[in-house]
């Protein structure tokens, strides 16, 4: 039986109106528990597992969904939240979506609302468990490059072509399409495979201190050098040093760089020894470099020294058939991790990851399926292990049914708040990509609530 | 679903430590450096790029629209805040027009406190001195006391815990002279806090007792309901865990009887500290989750507090190694420290990050303490802050094998607390050291 909590976050869900629910839930055959606040309904949901939260949210709705979505979070059983809100705005519902509320009701509560409400969540029951095929890993161990695509067979290639020698490789790719892993492959399977693989991520490490992580400091060499640092350059000695995302640096420290790479020395900031340095580099980048160098952001001279082989990596959406082999993949080696006993998923959870755009690629998708393994209660990976974002996508699916089908507005308020999420709220250039003026996107952006 | 690229137009944001180095070091521009912060949003091309998880408020965005844009409501509130103290300072020449000294002390006060609410400690300061220099001159010795215990408090959040139990003794002296029940039992509360600050257990325990005692003879519900949280705090830190256990159990009623979710969200956050010490990371986490709910309940809603909380659920977390949900807690606690500009929290979230990269040996993980210096160093400015960064960042090299440079680090924690007179960070950092060496 289907368990159902209701919560009133702000005092104003009067008795008549639970009483009313409780005869719903009861009709419909739901167990129904009212908790008439905020800590009460944590204390219930630390206690018992639950199906449904159903939240009255008050006079600041979004912010209070945003709070139940990290609240359930840690509650027993993945509870689907359910809202009621008087009069949501456009923009609430959309928002509501992508926190992966599965309904969002509106006050007074209809009968037929809350029992369609219901009626969605028991279909949601009737997911089939697919058995996960045998992933087959090019690079055994904790850094296995997985895929049989025709795009990954081109970047095995030329990951044999390129290993045995010591040329400089740069490596290109969207983010999370695995450039450090294709790096270390390189390493592994190269003449310096017995030394050290040492990686630095140019973008991570604050503007002023990048000079000194690569190329070591002697103490006191500046405020807060208090002790001698041995740079990565040295550290990488007889091995290989990987610079991931190599466009996020200052030009003169790419003048340090070509220096390093032409001449195989460095200096230590502060230190006036020159010291030898003989490593492979492997650079890698999600930019466009020649447009950067057009841009006199990079500079070209060390575009031709790194770019000495070329490899570009393709995206996960263009990895045709890799989908379900990276699944599996991940599903074993987090389930491991978790001691987990997960070894299926199922047709509508697969259904959404086929579905999902993957902007961050692999990484994203090893992200969501560590968090769905972590959450999951049985053997199988349902839809209510996803994240709230992918959840939110289940309306998109074709076959699926819909909640209704969309007025005109409804569908331009969609499309509005997604270029918006794409030009991280810049009104000018949102109303660009949409072809209209500033002033009636500002004006659609208030009718919508967005 | 359709992939929809970046507007290639679209400006590229301006790192937040660029702006902040842009940015000149005056006082008058100091709101326009929290509203910098409060607005920059992380850059979303590095939300799914490597550097992604090792994104620090540095490596954050800034749009100069949106600075603009949000410029009007900044200067609103600058100007309230401004237009706040001027009232305040009226109403004091008012007081003394009616030759009503406590009113000027009272209206004085009041300013600081507004000063003390929008961050500005050294301002805040300026007008309690100048509501103590008043009271002094009064024959009613209240508005002294309420004064001292003022400054007292903002010793103690500034981490001046010997200059806060002066002035909390002087306070305590004047209110038991006048009679003043609820003005003694807040000098006991105080001189408690700065010997806990001092890790002078016994003195603390003194000084709880005699204020609880005090406010259970007036019959002051609410400070009894503190005092009793604190013991309970001072219980857990000194091991006894039972004795822990009941003094929250009875805070936690009067708390719950008398709907005072503030005070019951940081007893909860207090008890999950003592649960997760005690091995029961479940109730802990339980205890943690009802903290955010009472949290989300109270009037004003107090960020730091559902900081502090997300803090330690985070890190429950690390210790279960339940390290992804570890970091999405942490990453939660600094979005809404950024958000309410709350530096001191944000280095806190900051060590923590650094350590769950130390559990994981990513070296790329220096790149928190080294953000959590910095801003000790431009933001924050406090001692006790940059003493344990560096701690935190000598026991991270410290796990990563590279032990001269953390020696090196602890050295210069040891120095700091030194100068801060902290002997039992000093006793820990030197057990420390030793266990290192050997």
């Amino acid at each position: 039986m289907l368990r159902v909590i209701a919560v009133a976050t702000d005092r104003t869900v009067v008795g008549s109106a639970i009483q009313t629910l409780r005869q719903w839930a009861s009709d419909a055959g739901v167990n129904f528990v009212y908790a008439p606040d905020l800590p009460q309904a944590v204390r219930e949901l630390a206690a018992n597992r639950w199906d449904v939260v159903l939240a009255f949210p008050g006079d600041r709705p979004e912010e209070a969904l945003a709070w139940w979505r990290d609240a359930l979070r840690g509650a027993q059983g993945n509870p689907a939240l359910i809202a009621a809100v008087g009069r949501p705005s456009m923009g609430l519902v959309l928002r509501a979506e992508r926190l992966g509320v599965l309904d969002l009701l509106t006050l007074p509560l209809q009968r037929e609302d809350f029992l369609r409400a219901i009626e969605r969540l028991r279909s949601a029951a009737t997911e089939m468990p697919l058995p996960l095929p045998e992933p087959h890993a090019e690079v055994a161990g904790p850094y296995a490059l997985v895929g049989q695509s025709p795009a990954m067979l081109e970047v095995y290639k030329v990951i044999a072509r390129v290993a045995g020698s010591n040329a400089t490789v740069l490596i290109q790719g969207e983010s999370g399409t695995g450039k450090e892993l294709v790096a270390r492959a390189i390493h592994v399977h190269g003449p310096v495979a017995s030394g050290p693989f040492v990686a630095v991520n140019c973008a991570a490490i604050p503007e002023n201190l990048l000079e000194s992580e690569l190329f070591g400091h002697e103490r006191g060499a500046f405020t807060g050098a208090i002790a001698r640092r041995i740079g990565r350059f040295e550290q990488a000695a007889r091995g290989t040093l990987f610079l991931d995302e190599i466009a996020d640096m200052s030009l003169s420290l790419q003048a340090k760089i070509l220096r390093a790479v032409q001449e195989r020395e460095i200096e230590r900031v502060g230190g006036a020894e020159v010291i030898p340095v003989n490593v492979r580099v492997v650079a890698a980048t999600n930019r466009d470099l020649r447009e950067a160098i057009s841009q006199a952001r990079f500079r070209e001279d060390l575009y031709y020294r790194l770019a000495v082989v070329t490899l570009r990596l393709p995206r996960l959406v263009d990895r045709n058939g890799d989908l379900l082999l990276l699944v599996s993949h991940f599903v074993k080696e987090f389930a491991g991790r978790y001691n987990k006993g997960v070894a299926s998923i199922s047709d509508r959870a697969l259904e959404l990851l086929r579905n999902h755009p993957w902007i961050g690629n692999v990484r994203e998708l090893r992200n969501v399926i560590e968090r769905a393994v972590l959450v999951a209660e049985t053997d199988v990976l349902r839809v209510e292990d996803l994240s709230e974002d992918l959840r939110a996508e289940e309306t998109s699916l074709p076959d699926r049914p819909q909640r209704a089908l969309l007025t005109l507005a409804e569908l331009e308020a969609r499309h509005i708040s997604r270029v918006l999420a794409n030009t991280n709220g810049q009104i000018g250039s949102a109303a660009e990509i949409l072809g209209i003026h500033r002033n009636t996107l500002t004006r659609k952006i208030k009718e919508y609530g967005l | 679903m359709k992939r929809v690229a970046r507007d290639p137009a679209a400006p590229v944001p301006v790192r937040v430590e660029r702006a902040l180095r842009l940015l000149p070091d005056l006082e008058a521009l100091l709101p326009l450096r929290a509203l910098l912060i409060s607005t920059s949003r992380p850059d979303e091309r590095q939300v799914w790029s490597s550097s992604g998880p090792y994104l620090t408020l540095g490596k954050r965005g800034v749009q100069p629209d949106d600075l603009r844009r949000r410029l009007g409501a900044a200067v609103q509130r600058m100007s309230a805040h401004v237009e706040a103290l001027f009232r305040a300072y009226i109403e004091a020449l008012d007081a003394d027009q009616r030759r009503d000294g406590a009113g000027v002390v009272a209206a004085l006060l009041e300013a600081g406190r507004l000063e003390e609410r929008v961050g500005r400690s050294t301002q805040a300061q300026v007008w309690y001195d100048s509501a103590l220099a008043v009271a002094e001159a009064l024959p009613n010795r209240r508005p002294e006391v309420e004064s001292l215990r003022a400054l007292g408090e903002l010793d103690l959040g500034l981490g001046r815990s010997v200059e806060g139990a002066r002035h909390f003794q002087r306070a305590l002296a004047l209110a038991e002279a006048e009679f003043d029940q609820v003005g003694a039992v807040g000098a006991c509360e105080g001189l408690g806090d700065a010997a806990l600050a001092q890790a002078q257990w016994p003195g603390a325990q003194a000084w709880y007792t005699r204020g609880l005692r005090l406010a259970q003879e007036s019959e002051q519900g609410p400070a009894i309901g503190r005092l009793l949280h604190r013991l309970g705090r001072l219980a857990a830190q000194q091991g006894d865990r039972s004795a822990a256990a009941e003094h929250l159990r009875v805070a936690a009623e009067r708390f719950e009887a008398a709907g005072a979710a503030k005070e019951m969200a940081q007893l909860l956050n207090s008890r999950g500290t003592l649960e997760a010490d005690g091995g029961q990371t479940a109730v802990a986490a339980a205890s943690y989750r009802e903290a955010l709910a009472w949290a989300r309940r109270a009037d004003a809603h107090d960020i730091s507090l559902e900081v502090s909380i997300r803090v330690n659920l985070a890190r429950l977390q690390l210790g279960l190694d339940r390290l992804l949900e570890a970091e999405e807690q942490m990453r939660r606690a600094e979005q809404l420290a950024i958000a309410a500009n709350l530096v001191g929290s944000l280095i806190q979230v900051y060590l923590l990050m650094g350590e769950l990269r130390g559990r994981q040996n990513d070296a790329g993980g220096f790149v928190f303490f080294e953000q959590a210096i910095e801003l000790c160093h431009t933001l924050e400015r406090s001692p006790i802050f940059e003493a344990r960064a560096y701690r935190a960042y000598g026991e991270y090299k410290n796990r990563l094998g590279d032990r001269e440079e953390g020696r090196a680090y602890q050295d210069r924690a040891k120095e700091i607390m030194s100068t801060l007179g902290r002997t039992d960070e000093i006793e820990r950092l030197s057990e420390f050291l030793t266990r290192v060496s050997a």
